[in-house]
């Protein structure tokens, strides 16, 4: 499969520390790829420098053929960002978001609010779309947050912890959310703290500890690495991998 | 830029949004200038008491009493000279008038007689008031018993009391038919600045100030929650969602200016679509500066509760000392310390307005200082601009 996202040799310091010290992977092309690690472990600082947010001390990612350091633009025009947080406006409506987002992202006023119909369609709240979000449940609002990273067509989506503390329902909408868009050909980069979501939907997954990658395969292959894949879980690969002490 | 002004436009609308944003900002305005407009506005007359004790009894010291209580905005109310020494001990009154036993009798007969004031301290205005309508009352009732006696001595016959009172009569209303002095009042047709100017212009400032200062708050806010962050992965730049926070913050102190400034006009009772613009362009700079103070602290504060408390304090320190609540004029180290506050400036620029003494134009120390502000302002938090609350 084709290369879409390639991270050379990514490092993040603060204030002396390394966050993130020499990561590298790559993310294929349409696939779904869990990064999965520990609180603390460098995820989110890695994701902040694959979608420009953050400048890398060192080394450089590749997204869609552009250098996030020298062409951030081109780079962001290709990516949409679900991050952990509820990162919208609570007191305005889904459509209100939605609309102002796509503004942002490069969509005149008319596209946006035709994309802003279709995304409230594919999270499941065309009927609500009008209502302010700080009535929503917190699982629409999570939805909301995702239609947000949608509405500018991305070809790599990066879905940072999105169905923390969720119903179920909701849940699996998401993952019906997320494996539909994979097949209209969306590349997602998925982070989540629950082992059997990432064994659900991820084709590969890549584990970090304490700032680094210490293994990237398919979920099958990561299993073998301990034992028999029908009788291993990701849970005992990922604790196998980073070990069992508590993390700040 | 032009994402700049769509992110300042959708600014405006979660303002608008925001009812505790809208509460504070507006309608707290509303209900204290309605109260000011009820207490102070420019129909209030001033209206006084005079408290006495009319130990006389007698037919001049009715006359007086009487021609005080036909005077405007007078009222008399009467004491006996306990109650009035008890309501004075008691603070309730400040000024109470005595006439003492025999006070007529000693007058008619051309003795010397005397109305005494009591003051507590100084006395209040309301009691000097008084006291300027009971001398003026006492004026004319000894030029009309020295008229009285003038004719007695004129038609020969004293004691001829019948001609000599239509003799009085004749000549006082020839008096105020045909005064033989008169003063002549000309109006420069400028409307002089008063202490109640100088409140409301203050105020008007505050609340701008707090407006400004308090977008900080916000900002912090959208650091934490991510919206910052999540814009600087669209098509904005750092530079772009900067500016379109500025502008945002200008659009909104310029609409809470338009509603004080509305206001304001409606308690001083002013008129006039000229000084009203006025004062409007002055209120755009003034949103400069204090947004771009607001956008200091932003940058400065690590919490919602850092920004709150700062801009709360610098807006309270300003107030104060920038003249809202005294003059701040002269010398001494009260007028050093306004010189280092935003409100002196704007304050004085709305006075200068309000009173119809200056125009714009006269303002441009004031506008230039505000400008440096605003320009001042920008460029540090320019400089110091983060978009995420984390360690970046």
């Amino acid at each position: 499969m084709e290369t879409y996202l390639e991270a050379e040799g990514l490092t993040k310091y603060f204030d002396g520390v390394a966050a993130v010290e020499d990561v590298s992977f790559v993310i294929r092309r349409k696939e779904i790829f869990g990064l999965l690690g520990p609180n603390g472990a460098g995820k989110t600082t890695t994701i902040r420098m694959l979608s420009t947010v953050l400048a890398p001390d060192v080394g450089d990612v590749c997204v869609g053929g552009h250098s996030v350091i020298r062409e951030g633009d081109e780079v962001r025009k290709r990516i949409g960002i679900c991050p952990q947080e509820l990162a919208l406006y609570p007191e305005l409506s889904a459509v209100d978001n939605l609309v102002f987002f796509g503004r942002m992202a490069g969509l005149s006023g008319r596209e946006a609010r035709a994309r802003a119909r279709t995304v409230l369609a594919s999270v499941g709240l065309e009927s609500r779309g009008n209502e302010v979000v700080k009535k929503y449940s917190g699982g629409m609002q999570r939805r909301v947050n995702i239609g947000i990273a949608l509405m500018n067509r991305p070809e790599l989506l990066f879905l940072d912890e999105p169905t923390v503390g969720i119903d179920p329902q909701s849940r699996n909408h998401i993952f019906e959310t997320v494996l539909s868009l994979r097949a209209e050909g969306t590349t997602v980069l998925y982070t989540t703290h629950y082992m059997e979501e990432a064994d659900r939907l991820c084709d590969r997954i890549g584990v970090m500890d304490r700032g680094r990658i210490v293994a990237v395969d398919t979920p099958t292959e990561l299993k073998r690495q301990v034992g028999d894949p029908d009788q291993t879980t990701l849970e005992e690969v990922f604790l196998h991998l980073t070990g069992r002490s508590l993390r700040d | 830029m032009g994402r700049s002004f769509h992110l300042a436009r959708f600014e405006l609308r979660r303002y608008l949004a925001h009812r505790s944003d809208l509460a504070f900002g507006i309608a707290l305005p509303v209900v204290l200038f309605s109260l000011m407009m009820v207490a102070l506005g420019p129909d209030a007359k001033f209206r006084g008491v005079m408290h006495v004790a009319d130990l006389d009894g007698g037919s001049l010291a009715s006359r007086i009493l009487e021609r005080v209580e036909n005077a405007d905005g007078v009222a008399v109310r009467r004491y006996t000279r306990d109650e009035l020494a008890d309501a004075l001990g008691r603070a309730a009154i400040s000024t109470g008038f005595v006439i003492p036993p025999g006070f007529s009798a000693s007058v008619e007969s051309g003795a010397p007689a005397s109305i005494v004031v009591k003051s507590r301290g100084s006395g209040s205005d309301e009691g000097r008031f008084v006291t300027g309508i009971v001398q003026g009352a006492l004026r004319a009732a000894a030029s009309e018993i020295e008229l009285r006696r003038v004719a007695g001595v004129l038609v020969g016959d004293p004691a001829n009391d019948a001609r000599l009172d239509e003799a009085v009569r004749q000549a006082l209303a020839g008096a105020r038919t045909r005064p033989p002095v008169v003063v002549v009042t000309e109006s420069m047709w400028v409307r002089e600045a008063s202490q109640l100017d100088r409140l409301l212009a203050g105020i008007v400032v505050m609340f701008l100030l707090f407006s400004g200062t308090l977008g900080a708050r916000a900002l912090i806010e959208e650091r934490r929650t991510g919206t910052l962050e999540r814009l600087m992965t669209t098509r904005l730049s750092a530079g772009e969602l900067f500016v379109g926070k500025f502008l945002a913050g200008i659009g909104r102190v310029v609409l809470q200016s338009f509603v004080l400034l509305g206001l304001a006009f409606a308690v001083l009772g002013m008129a006039g679509p000229v000084v009203f613009l006025q004062c409007l362009v002055l209120a755009i700079v003034v949103a400069a500066a204090v947004t771009a103070i607001g956008l200091v602290i932003a940058a400065v504060a690590r919490t919602e509760e850092q920004a709150a408390f700062s801009a709360v304090v610098l807006t309270m320190f300003m107030s104060v000392f920038g003249g809202t609540f005294l003059p701040t004029s002269g010398t001494g180290w009260l007028d050093v310390l306004a010189r280092f506050t935003l409100n002196k400036y704007a304050t004085d620029a709305f006075v200068g307005l309000f009173g119809e003494a200056a125009t714009l134009a006269d303002q441009g120390a004031e506008l230039v200082i505000l400008g440096a502000v605003a320009i001042l302002g920008l460029a540090t938090a320019g400089m110091m601009f983060r978009v995420s609350s984390s360690a970046v």
